[in-house]
């Protein structure tokens, strides 16, 4: 009994350095997110107005849901994105534990709205993820981000090492891999949800930004020479929608902020295919132009998409 | 009926409750008040009682020291999971000791019970480290739940190399992430210390049959002295009784005298396995028992109080004492450090309900009687700024309860930045990590911007944080973010006016 115990002990402990061994995060893998439809890469435009949907919807007013459901009919309804079956990976920003009305995490009833709105058309899961500065337990609780989905059918996912895999960013130029979540490269389709705020090295953090949210390993590390690494990893992870969130926006004191006094309510929704886009018209809320941004003026320099306002096409709708 | 005969019973489920309680100390802490285990220890209540806190949940205690005046040690035998423990890993026959050795044995209780005194007298709660619930609980905090942690992992990380089920242990791990699994896996400093300190009193209760409670426990000394006066207890019929000695080499307390007449109701726990070997069954629980009790003679007192006395002095005055270290940050809510010293139990449930893993036992840092003491480590985790829940958990008042709200404005320590390795200053590289993550309401790290020529001769613009002290309350995410390596660049210190004092 006694040394079948010991046995057993050391087989475990010698299958978990085996465990080790594995070469899973060692090389870096190349992966690209799936496509749902042709991605609209013609990025030089005339000064007309482009044919087809438009790049922006922004819709005014104070319900999350109501604005949501205007904004995605006029970018063609939610079934354009979200086939049937499709397995949905939402990722809404979680910094830290706060209550939703310090504007630091996404509007949890704009997210219960998403869950619900992929259900609706069709969706066969629909995951929300993040990896949260924080405790991700409390993170997820106190945002009030795990209540709604959960109520709208959907799943909270908190991701462990396990999930992150090293990926090959083929465009990088200073960020060339890192560990990013498999989840994210494995799903049908993938929603950037993220919260407009100010923030002190970024200056603004929005959907771009947001995007650090599914990155393993040392982020510390990513904050030096900052600007270069978002775009970089912003080369590889174009997400199929993006959902900025900002009815209520953090104007200083963020990105963590803490303070009423700093957020102001906006109640405005914009929607798009492009977050560099989504960006661009983001800064416009907070009195910035996108060219304030260095991180827009890079990508912009790399092609990933239009910071031109009046380049693009923009539906705005007002719901009050 | 013979309730005793179910003592197994009791003491599986108390064991049982009282690891129900402790696994679901974590984060977030519910209505039902899970240190109710230490909270209902008389020797923990006393010494917070002499301390000047009073809480309303210490009513509990007041059960557990009624409770000998009628049955004498029945916590010992029925409740107490510890106890239970060294009994389970115990032998289960008694090794004959011999008299010389039970002689030397027998009056320590009443000494532990002295020596508590006078640390108690002096104001350390040194003592409590010996608490039995106080070691259960710090010893499971410390290594058990680390242990399960890991494991826990291990198996994940075995099922996930099959495809199929990655899907259910990713569920799995989402639901038990944040109470049982934790982000980064469990650890704590000491933990063989700690380890150690258990097996110990596991290993000297296999040399003696239940060593630790008969003789060694204070908690058992504290209510052997109060069993002195218990109504009910182990009764002999002498008209029965052959004095076959039989009852006197069972007795796993020792409590058995003059060949099995006379019970020395300081140690016997009612576990009645005397009656169960007893040929002519004699023994039966009944009232007003024959007693015998250990008296110490005036000479042992006064040796044992004057060694005591000398000890706490030293403990109290040495060198350790003096050397405090500015770096030994406590819990938000902490007292000032002269009354935590005399509250806290040691018995780590902080430590246990802490989400981050910032709360660690501490070895020297506050001095040598505050061992096992829970003291910040910010390199290893943070203090959450929207957490308060060690808080809530100390049973002793060590921490005081505090609202989230008063918590957010309570300062443990203040950082300072190390200019020589801050990126921006060293590095003339931009990075802010530390100012982008503090989570006061007006950030206490603030960043001015400089325009400075690097070696290449380029001119750049760097935003340079610094510190605002009135601001900082010391919570350490900036020390743990920190990206430079091997050495945080911005370092909390202690803002203790006690540390400060003695200076």
């Amino acid at each position: 009994m006694c040394w079948a115990l010991w046995l057993f002990t050391a087989s475990l402990a010698g299958c978990s350095r085996l465990l080790n061994w594995l070469p899973d995060h060692r090389t870096p893998v190349k992966k690209s997110l799936k496509v749902v439809e042709k991605p609209d890469t013609s990025q030089k435009r005339t000064g007309k107005p482009p044919q087809g949907p438009p790049d922006l919807a922004v819709v005014k007013g104070s319900d999350p849901e109501e604005n949501l459901r205007r904004a995605l009919e006029r970018l063609g309804g939610i079934e354009k994105f979200v086939k049937r079956n499709a397995k949905v990976v939402i990722k809404p920003n979680l910094l830290t534990a706060k209550e939703p009305e310090y504007a630091v995490t996404t509007n949890p009833l704009l997210v219960g709205a998403l869950v619900k709105m992929c259900y609706e058309a069709g969706a066969r899961i629909v995951v929300v993820l993040d990896r949260p500065v924080g405790s991700p337990r409390l993170t997820f609780e106190v945002s009030g981000i795990a209540k709604a989905t959960q109520s709208a059918g959907g799943q909270i996912k908190i991701l462990t090492d396990r999930n992150f895999e090293n990926t090959l960013i083929p465009e990088g130029q200073v960020l060339k891999s890192w560990p990013l979540a498999k989840d994210v490269f494995e799903a049908d389709v993938f929603i950037n949800v993220p919260i407009a705020k100010d923030h002190s090295l970024a200056t603004l953090t929005m959907a771009m930004k947001n995007l650090m949210g599914i990155m393993g390993g040392n982020r510390s590390q990513v904050h030096i020479n900052f600007h270069q690494k978002i775009v970089d990893l912003n080369t590889l992870v174009r997400p199929h929608l993006v959902v900025l969130d900002a009815h209520r926006i953090l104007v200083r004191n963020g990105p963590t902020g803490g303070s009423l006094s700093d957020v102001k309510v906006a109640n405005t929704l914009v929607v798009g295919t492009n977050q560099v886009s989504v960006d661009a018209y983001g800064a416009t809320l907070f009195g910035l132009a996108p060219e304030n941004l260095l991180y827009l003026i890079l990508a912009k320099e790399r092609s990933l998409g239009e910071i031109n306002l009046n380049k693009l096409k923009i539906i705005k709708e007002n719901l009050v | 009926v013979k309730l005793y005969r179910y003592r197994r019973y009791f003491q599986t489920i108390f064991l049982i409750f009282f690891f129900s309680l402790l696994t679901l100390t974590v984060w977030p802490l519910g209505q039902i008040y899970l240190g109710a285990f230490l909270l209902a220890n008389p020797l923990i209540a006393l010494n917070s009682l002499y301390n000047g806190v009073w809480k309303m949940e210490m009513l509990l205690a007041v059960f557990f020291v009624a409770l000998p005046f009628l049955l004498g040690r029945v916590f010992c035998g029925y409740v107490c999971p510890l106890g239970f423990i060294v009994e389970l890993t115990g032998p289960k026959k008694q090794p004959l000791i011999p008299t010389n050795l039970r002689k030397v044995l027998l009056p320590l209780p009443s000494f532990i019970l002295i020596i508590a005194l006078i640390f108690l007298l002096f104001g350390s709660s040194f003592y409590l480290i010996f608490d039995p619930l106080s070691i259960l609980t710090r010893t499971s905090t410390a290594v058990l739940y680390p242990l399960l942690d890991k494991l826990a992992r291990f198996v994940g990380d075995w099922l996930y190399l099959f495809k199929l089920l990655q899907g259910t242990v990713d569920t799995v791990t989402t639901f038990l992430s944040g109470k049982f699994i934790f982000q980064k896996p469990l650890s704590y400093q000491l933990q063989l210390v700690i380890l150690i300190f258990f097996l110990t009193l596991i290993l000297v209760s296999y040399w003696v049959r239940r060593l630790w409670c008969r003789h060694l426990c204070p908690l058992g000394a504290l209510f052997g002295w109060l069993s002195r006066f218990s109504l009910w207890g182990r009764v002999v019929e002498e008209d029965r009784c052959i004095k076959c000695g039989k009852c006197e080499s069972i007795c796993p307390m020792d409590a058995v005298r003059e060949e099995g007449l006379v019970t020395d109701k300081t140690r016997c726990q009612l576990s009645f396995e005397c009656a169960e070997v007893c040929p002519t069954e004699a023994i039966h629980f009944g009232p007003k028992p024959k007693k015998a009790v250990y008296n110490p003679s005036r000479r042992a007192f006064v040796t044992v109080s004057g060694l005591a006395f000398l000890n706490a002095i030293f403990i109290k005055t040495s060198l350790s004492q003096q050397k405090k270290l500015f770096s030994l940050i406590r819990p938000p809510g902490a007292q000032e450090e002269p009354s935590f010293l005399a509250l806290c139990c040691r018995c780590g449930q902080c430590m246990k309900v802490c989400p981050t893993n910032v709360l660690q036992p501490s070895l020297l840092a506050g001095g040598l009687e505050g061992i096992f003491t829970p003291e910040m480590n910010f390199n290893h985790a943070y203090c959450d700024f929207s957490c308060y829940e060690c808080t809530k958990i100390c049973p002793t008042g060590a921490i005081e309860l505090l609202t989230l709200q008063e918590k957010q404005r309570t300062v443990i320590g203040r950082a300072y930045i190390d200019r020589n390795h801050c990126i921006p200053w060293a590095d003339f590289e931009n990075c802010l990590v530390c100012e982008e993550l503090c989570p006061t309401p007006k950030k206490a790290i603030v960043f001015q911007e400089a325009k400075v020529k690097n070696f290449q001769g380029e001119v750049v613009t760097l935003k340079r944080p610094q510190v605002v002290a009135e601001r900082c309350i010391g919570c350490g995410i900036c020390q743990f973010a920190c990206p430079v390596p091997f050495k945080s660049a911005i370092e909390v210190q202690s803002t203790s006016l006690a540390l400060l004092d003695q200076s």
